[in-house]
């Protein structure tokens, strides 16, 4: 692709958040693709699963017909209503999407997740902590939903970052067709790559489909990619993947991969808002994952990891 | 990861509500400042009347003779008369006044309304005091009543043009402020200062005697100037030297005195070395730590008895001055790292204990809190351009870790190449600790300074000096308070005629016209840039009269004595013009990011997009946003200045170029640099409280915006576009910029761990890179938490990251807050 289609290729973001300091090496702007290829039960990005831009509605934030109507002059499909206190009601499924009330809101109660750009606008964004990341070994990542289903512009993002020397990262779930993924990693400085479940069948149950596609790509990946630093990602979610069994089970795939870091995140809620916004409902009823249940899960997968390294190359196969 | 995250202060409150031992309290090195601060903890601060009586006696036996002399004699006679104290447990010697946390009174500065202001004290709610009923007789019957009439705040608004007067002062009561162009001079005798207190250590109060009675010799005995001028100068030197000297040695007494008759083996040695180094210092050059550790401590202690510096007498630049004498003692095997922290915090104890008492309301509401920044500078460059890091630079950095107060007040100089190791440092003591040290700029400050007529020798080795400033302290020669302009009620006077509804009709500013009737949106911004330039013309007019009036009514000739200038002039330090001296003057712009955004908020929806009419704008803005939550929502989410957007930036860019300009063209007139600054102390919040409401959605009479920082809330892309907006807005093209204060939140996972210190320390790397002049963090903890679960209004920046997702704290529900707030106290998430 040549450099100008690249700029101009256009695709769906619904953040861009800057100075993260937890998703890849230094200082960093995360650019959020929308669109995902799995459906996580516990997803705390539920704005990022479908491709489309859609209207989602803070009710803590309308300030009440009281004092604002503008939303109600504005809509054509009779998909706004009035509750008792006089806040604004919002019905999905009337709803056509046409963004208008989003537009007239004057507070952002109704907001529009997912708005398109081009390349050149996203990476001028990034390229506004130049300054950081020139310090810190930071640069950009790509997540999401999952970024690479829109395959043609994550590919030209990541062209074009490294065109300008951007040092680059994704953040991905693996359950993408291996070309894609090959032809992203060309234009990767480092990966951050989710594994869930190691149990294929439990993995289609909490996500939708199961893990084969995930786990193929990760060590093709690892394989044909010697160099590229990956780190292995699991979110330990309460009732999915928080046994020493289930740790154990991905821990030791990490080993014989070889050659990766591991880490584990802690399961929290703090996506749930964003759920009533959107007029779905959260699943999962679990509590939020004990402190001291992480650690010792830690611990369990430093101790898999370990005894790998320390075993004899002869003995391992 | 969230996790805990208490500093030392909260943990030591923690530790002590749960009824836990503080684990320092048994080390060595900290278990006699926390004997002494059982003793003093929970105490309410009294007045000590003896600084002000003693003063007073002294000054109404000396008048007509020369300000200079006359205050030096006051000196000899309160070095003579006010009581001394060795404290127990304590090591080093020297207090201002009654054991226990005290204030002392400035009567040259309040004392017209001294009497009215002590009735009230114990009764006010923030910062109460106690006073002796014995004591307040004192102040009503002898002292007040000499003051009356000859203060300088008196005939300062009375020296006031009448133009100038009413964006003072109330002009029926001047003791009021207008909190509109706002002088300083008058509740403090001196701008923030630092002494070269090198200069002690190395030659003793003895020595710098010795220099006046020999230029005392060498004066032309027929020369009328050596005659009036110079021999009272070099006379006050010699006096104030020799009043030093007698207070130090009078704390020799009554160490001896008390050695003899303790009975405790241990403390009977230590008060016999206290008087022996009391004998020794600082009258001559100290031999080795322990003797410049009290050399210095007696200078500050008597800095602070002979005149209020703003914001109190800084310590300088401690790592270097006293560096020499800690490797000494420890290459020689006689002290050690335990030793030099107990020492340490023997200084910041007493520190602790003096409060900084502003009597005046105008003082008061400028430092909220029993404010105090006596600023111990560490790190930096040599005087030869070198990293001036070394090992006391590490142990105090390590005292800050360690100890469980505010104290001192502790600034960290950045350069380029600052090591790593001192960095780290630096992050980890901001992690651990409150947010300190603050961190000071070489990169901004040394080149600006050069441009200002400094050599590399003096600008290498600056001190910090109070909340932003830097000091080079024999090339800076100006002490004059200077004027905090409010630019929030220059944009209300534009919006109203020149008036502002807290005053009602009066026609406070230029009389512009209705900006009903402006069709553009150049009009209304020439309207409130009309304004602005009004509000620096008076803040000139002010200064010019100010820097002649303070010379009649201040001296400070032990602040003259520890001036090379000073002395090689015969000249006191507080008068205009100092032979060699650069005057460094500044204005202080207030509320910076309140009038950004509500410039740009009318930019974007009254003359762009015409989605809010002027007329509908004015009505709202009347009635405080009453029944138009809808129009303050539009306005609030406006373009805003902290967010790296070019929009609001460069309204902020401009607004800081015309201020600029505006000192390149006049401070020539003036005859010092009156260089813009930032840095409010507490003042946005008086300042707010006489502005209505503003067009950025800001409600009426709140806090403004704080000094280079974004509107309260308002930043809502993180910390590194807050740098950049900070960095697009600055005219670096100018010299005649000076301090910009600039504060950054933190939440406690964005720095945990050694990757999270890695990242603070890049984070740091690159605000050093883009040269500007200051930064402070502030790390998050649970008490904010529920500040913002309260007051969500003002922490709609606060952002919670987690890893592969980051919320606003104030978009959570309320049962996921708590839940936050809960883990925060403890755990990690």
């Amino acid at each position: 692709m040549s450099a100008q289609t690249d700029r101009n290729t256009k695709g769906i973001l619904f953040n861009i958040q800057k100075y993260s300091v937890h998703d890849g090496p230094g200082i960093r702007t995360i650019l959020f693709l929308k669109g995902c290829s799995l459906r996580c039960r516990w997803c705390s990005n539920p704005e990022s699963q479908s491709a489309a831009p859609e209207l989602a509605f803070n009710r803590d934030k309308c300030l009440g017909e009281e004092h604002c109507q503008r939303c109600h002059h504005v809509c054509r499909n009779q998909a706004l209503g009035v509750a008792q206190d006089g806040k604004m009601v919002w019905n999905p499924d009337d709803c056509r999407q046409c963004h208008a009330c989003a537009e007239a809101c004057p507070n952002k109660a109704l907001i529009v997740y997912g708005y398109e750009t081009t390349v050149d606008q996203a990476l001028r964004r990034v390229e506004e902590d130049e300054a950081f990341y020139s310090r810190s070994g930071g640069g950009v990542t790509l997540s999401g939903g999952e970024p690479l289903v829109q395959a043609e512009f994550a590919m030209a993002l990541l062209r074009e970052a490294k065109r300008r020397r951007i040092h680059t990262c994704i953040e991905t779930c693996g359950m993408v067709p291996w070309n894609v993924l090959r032809e992203a990693a060309q234009y990767l400085d480092h990966v951050l790559y989710d594994v869930k479940l190691a149990d294929s069948e439990k993995h289609r149950m909490a996500t939708g489909a199961g893990n084969e596609v995930i786990l193929e790509n990760l060590r093709r990946l690892r394989r044909e990619f010697p160099d590229l630093p990956i780190t292995v990602r699991t979110p330990v979610i309460p009732g999915i993947n928080d046994t020493p069994e289930d740790i154990r089970a991905i821990a030791e795939i990490v080993r014989e991969v070889g050659g990766m870091d591991y880490e584990l995140l802690g399961y929290h809620r703090m996506g749930t808002p964003k759920y009533v916004y959107l007029g779905r409902s959260y699943e999962l009823t679990e509590p939020n994952l004990d402190e001291g249940r992480l650690e010792e899960l830690r611990a369990l997968a430093r101790k898999v990891l370990e005894s790998g390294k320390e075993a004899p190359r002869g003995l391992c196969a | 990861m969230l996790e805990c995250c208490l500093s030392p202060q909260e943990q030591f409150i923690q530790d002590q509500l749960e009824g836990k031992e503080n684990h320092l309290r048994k080390q060595r090195a900290h278990a006699r400042a926390f004997r002494i601060l059982d003793r003093i903890s929970g105490l309410t601060p009294k007045v000590d009347v003896q600084r002000g009586r003693l003063f007073t006696e002294s000054m109404r036996e000396t008048e007509g003779q020369p300000l200079v002399l006359r205050w030096a004699k006051a000196m000899m006679h309160i070095a003579k008369n006010i009581e001394v104290y060795i404290d127990d447990d304590q090591l080093l010697a020297g207090r201002a006044g009654a054991q226990g946390r005290y204030g002392i009174l400035y009567p040259e500065l309040d004392g017209d309304f001294l009497d009215v202001a002590i009735e009230q004290l114990s009764e006010r709610e923030v910062s109460p005091f106690i006073v002796d009923p014995e004591d307040a007789r004192i102040i009503v019957e002898e002292i007040a009543p000499y003051w009356k009439g000859k203060t300088y705040h008196e005939a300062l608004a009375k020296a006031l043009p009448e133009e100038t007067l009413p964006l003072t002062y109330r002009p029926e009561n001047v003791l009021e402020s207008r909190y509109i162009v706002n002088e300083t001079s008058s509740f403090r005798s001196s701008l923030q200062w630092v002494h070269d207190y090198e200069k002690v250590l190395k030659r003793g109060f003895g020595g710098i005697k010795k220099e006046a009675q020999e230029k005392l010799a060498a004066l032309d005995p027929f020369s009328p100037d050596d005659n009036v001028r110079k021999k009272p100068f070099l006379e006050a030197v010699i006096l104030v030297c020799d009043a030093i000297i007698l207070w130090a040695n009078r704390h020799a007494d009554l160490a001896a005195r008390m050695a003899q008759t303790e009975t405790d083996p241990e403390r009977k040695k230590e008060l016999e070395q206290i008087a022996e180094i009391c004998r020794h210092v600082p009258e001559h050059p100290a031999r080795n730590f322990r003797e410049a550790m009290q050399s210095q401590w007696f200078t500050q202690m008597f800095s602070r008895l002979e005149q209020k510096t703003g914001t109190i007498i800084s310590n300088g630049r401690m790592d270097q001055y006293l560096y020499p004498y800690y490797k000494a003692d420890v290459e020689a095997g006689v002290l050690d790292e335990e030793q030099a922290i107990e020492l340490f915090e023997c200084m910041w104890v007493g520190m602790a204990q003096f409060i900084d008492l502003y009597l005046s309301p105008t003082g008061g509401a400028f430092n909220e809190g029993y404010a105090h920044w006596e600023a111990v500078t560490i790190g930096g460059q040599t005087k030869d351009g070198r990293d001036a890091t070394n090992d006391l630079t590490y142990l105090l950095l390590r005292s800050k870790r360690e100890f469980p107060l505010h104290y001192p007040d502790l600034a960290a100089r950045i350069h380029a190449r600052s090591p790593k190791r001192y960095l780290w440092e630096v992050a980890e003591t901001i992690k651990e600790g409150s947010g300190f040290p603050k961190l000071i700029n070489d990169e901004e400050v040394i080149p600006l300074h050069l441009s200002k007529g400094a050599t590399f020798e003096e600008i290498y080795d600056y001190a910090v000096s109070g909340c932003a400033e830097v000091r080079m302290p024999n090339r800076d020669t100006y002490t004059s308070g200077c004027a905090y302009i409010n630019y929030a009620a220059a944009l209300e006077m534009a919006l109203y005629g020149g008036r502002m509804l807290k005053y009602g009709d009066e026609v406070i500013g230029l009389p512009t016209a209705d900006p009903t009737r402006f069709a553009t949106w150049d009009e209304f911004w020439s309207a409130y840039l009309a304004q602005q330039l009004n509000l620096i013309k008076h803040a000139f007019i002010q200064q010019k009269i100010i820097i002649d009036l303070r010379a009649r009514h201040f001296a400070t000739p032990l602040g003259s004595a520890l001036h090379d200038l000073c002395m090689e002039n015969c000249i006191d330090l507080h008068q205009p013009k100092i032979e060699g001296g650069i005057d460094l003057g500044y204005f202080e712009c207030i509320g910076y990011a309140t009038v950004v955004d509500s410039l740009a908020a009318i930019k974007k929806l009254v003359f762009e997009e015409k989605k809010v009419g002027m007329a509908e704008l004015l009505e709202a803005l009347r009635n405080n946003f009453q029944g138009r939550e809808d129009l303050r929502a539009m306005l609030r989410n406006c373009p805003s200045y902290g967010n790296n957007d070019p929009y609001a930036d460069e309204i902020a860019k401009e607004i800081d170029r015309q201020s600029v300009e505006f000192t390149k063209k006049y401070a020539k007139e003036v005859g010092v640099h009156l260089d813009l600054r930032y840095v409010p102390f507490t003042s946005h919040v008086p300042f707010g409280k006489v502005v209505s409401a503003t067009p950025n959605g800001r409600l009426a009479y709140t806090p403004l915006s704080d000094g280079s920082s974004a509107s309260q809330g308002s930043d809502v892309n993180g910390p590194t576009a807050i740098l950049m907006s900070n960095f697009m807005s600055k005219n670096y093209n100018y010299r005649e910029r000076a301090a910009r204060l600039l504060n950054i939140k933190f939440t406690p996972g964005c720095v945990a761990g050694d990757e999270g210190t890695e990242k603070l320390v890049s984070f740091i790397k690159t605000w050093c890179d883009l040269r500007l002049w200051h930064i402070q963090f502030n790390i998050i903890n649970r008490e904010t938490l529920l500040a913002a679960q309260k007051n969500p209004e003002r922490y709609r920046n606060l952002i919670v990251r987690i890893a592969g997702y980051s919320a606003y704290f104030c978009d959570l529900s309320k049962d996921l807050q708590d839940d936050l707030i809960a883990r925060t106290g403890h755990t990690q998430i």
